[in-house]
């Protein structure tokens, strides 16, 4: 009789563990993979690298070789029970799609010299991240679920909940970023995106994701106050570390970047109060004050795409970054606010729904 | 109840002040103390093996760029040959900017008028090499063989922009002849003799 065996979705004790490591292996794998990413795109614009072996191509092959040792312990854990449970499988597909990605983004570098945001192995590389991420995530919950009963197995640890919820953010905006920064264009190829079409997609795809992501990581923890807030911060600093601090001439607007925490914390505190009536108010509410943040959380990138449809013919220069974007912060944000809120509460819905128990596993 | 008009009460006014603070009060303040980046491009040194040479010989030119105001993003100099049909004749014997030299063909798309975005079709060959960033006080070389094609005089224009090109002093040189890009060179010409 197998002691450690609870039921079919069980796993031995020891693989039990197993499978947890992994589970975070994968998701901080993607976290440095998207983390290296945000930070080529940075050097790209400063200094042009010409070369395949950049330091922002180290941290980002190194973050997918950390996913496939995550995902090696997945697959094996998952083996003691005789089948493989489809989180770990949904992350070995991932896996899969970054580890093709690379040796065929190499040959791109070798045949077309310095490529553009939007190639074919990058795409697959982020769509590779995408469904890692989600492999992490799910995966995690999965784990979760092997031993605990009721409201309690859809519910992680906060620090679980910023490891496996930030990868998937970041390699969603990612995707966003690909289909709307204007940096596709090389000798050989020109995929930039049309630029009303890249406006389009970036204003109602990055309240979306921040508003689905934010209450995600909200609901994963049981609408418990300051877990939003710290994914938010997590994604702050990310994006102040690898988008901000590589260029010189955005540090003083770092203090700014920062106020995109205030709506933040308030969110967190509205989705948090569990005395609202009817009970449907703090996730319209928290989505749509989440979903403003976002020309403060994709700054400095955003400028690229705006500045595109507003006039293509002005070059956003890294040290005329911030006067460009502060000029849009004017004229071209208030009218962004009531469409963004509408659709962060959308994505807030969509999360909230998506996160019930029945849904995802 | 009490707990829930608090609680919005205290949203409302984080909201407020997160609205005047990134809508008004840091956008006006950034505006009124930015200082434009006012880099200098400059072409120090420009150097021919030989004034007259006989055709088929190559000849040597080594251009020196400097940026002697602020960092500028992106800096390039052009050397351009307006008695050349194609770049073949050509060759880029070292440099040490921080980005490799790019050969511009006769019809390429080029930028004109310091706009840096691409207007115009390239009327000869030339090379352009940059640096970015290229930062305040540094000094970059290239040098370079040219094959002429035909007796009788060999031009070459030589110039440098830096980017953003927010003043005058970001071109070089700031009179003189102007190119089909509308932008200033400075000439050098060689004599080519019959062998």
């Amino acid at each position: 009789m197998d002691y450690f065996r609870q039921g079919s979705a069980s796993l031995a004790y020891g693989s039990h563990r197993i499978f947890l490591v992994g589970s975070i292996l994968v998701s901080s794998g993607i976290l440095l993979a998207a983390g290296g990413g945000s930070w080529d795109i940075t050097n790209h614009l400063l200094n042009k690298p010409e070369t395949f072996f950049a330091p922002p191509h180290l941290i980002l092959y190194s973050g997918v070789g950390t996913s496939v040792v995550g995902a090696v312990m997945l697959l094996t854990s998952s083996r003691s029970i005789g089948r493989i449970a489809w989180p770990a499988k949904l992350a070995l597909a991932g896996v899969a799609l970054l580890v093709s990605a690379g040796p065929v983004d190499f040959a791109w570098h070798s045949a077309f010299g310095l490529d553009g945001l939007f190639s074919p192995p990058h795409f697959v590389l982020v769509s590779g991240m995408v469904a890692t991420s989600l492999g992490g995530l799910t995966s995690m919950m999965y784990y979760r679920s092997m031993s605990l009963r009721g409201a309690e197995r859809m519910r992680l640890h906060p620090a679980l909940i910023v490891i496996a919820i930030l990868p998937l953010w970041l390699a969603l905006s990612g995707v966003v970023d690909m289909f709307t920064l204007p940096f596709s264009k090389t000798v050989y190829f020109n995929f930039d995106p049309n630029p009303a079409a890249a406006v389009a997609i970036a204003s109602t795809a990055f309240p979306f994701v921040i508003a689905a992501c934010l209450c995600g990581a909200s609901a994963l923890s049981g609408r418990r106050f300051g877990v939003m807030s710290l994914t938010g911060a997590a994604f702050v600093a990310t994006g102040a570390l690898t988008s901000i601090l590589p260029s010189d001439s955005l540090h003083s607007t770092i203090p700014f970047y920062l106020l995109g925490m205030i709506p933040i914390v308030a969110a967190d505190a509205v989705m948090s109060y569990r005395f609202w009536r009817p009970f449907g108010i703090p996730v319209y509410a928290a989505g749509a004050i989440l979903g403003v943040t976002f020309f403060m959380l994709y700054y400095p990138l955003i400028t690229h795409t705006y500045n595109e449809f507003i006039d293509i013919n002005r070059l956003v220069w890294p040290s005329v970054t911030a006067e460009i974007y502060f000029e849009m912060m004017q004229t071209v944000y208030p009218l962004l606010i009531a469409p963004s809120a509408a659709l962060g509460a959308v994505g807030a819905i969509a999360a909230n729904k998506l996160g019930s128990e029945r849904k995802i596993l | 109840m009490q707990r829930a008009i608090l609680l919005a009460g205290g949203v409302a006014a984080a909201l407020a002040i997160f609205f005047i603070l990134s809508l008004y009060v840091i956008p006006q303040s950034f505006q009124q103390d930015a200082m434009p980046s006012m880099p200098e491009a400059l072409v120090s040194k420009v150097t021919l093996s030989s004034r007259q040479i006989t055709l088929g010989e190559p000849v040597s030119i080594s251009v020196t760029g400097t940026n002697a105001g602020d960092e500028a993003d992106m800096q390039i100099v052009s050397i351009g040959f307006p008695n050349l049909a194609n770049g073949s004749d050509i060759e880029v014997v070292r440099h040490d900017f921080r980005q490799s030299p790019l050969l511009v063909e006769r019809g390429d798309p080029v930028s004109g008028n310091y706009s840096g975005t691409a207007s115009v079709l390239a009327q000869y060959p030339s090379i352009e090499v940059f640096s970015r960033p290229w930062e305040q006080g540094s000094t970059y070389t290239i040098d370079l063989q040219v094959r002429p094609e035909a007796e009788g005089d060999f031009v070459v224009y030589v110039k440098s922009v830096a980017f953003p090109h927010t003043w005058d002093g970001a071109h070089y040189p700031r009179e003189g002849l102007v190119d089909y890009q509308q932008e200033f060179v400075e000439s050098y010409s060689i004599e080519v003799t019959k062998s």
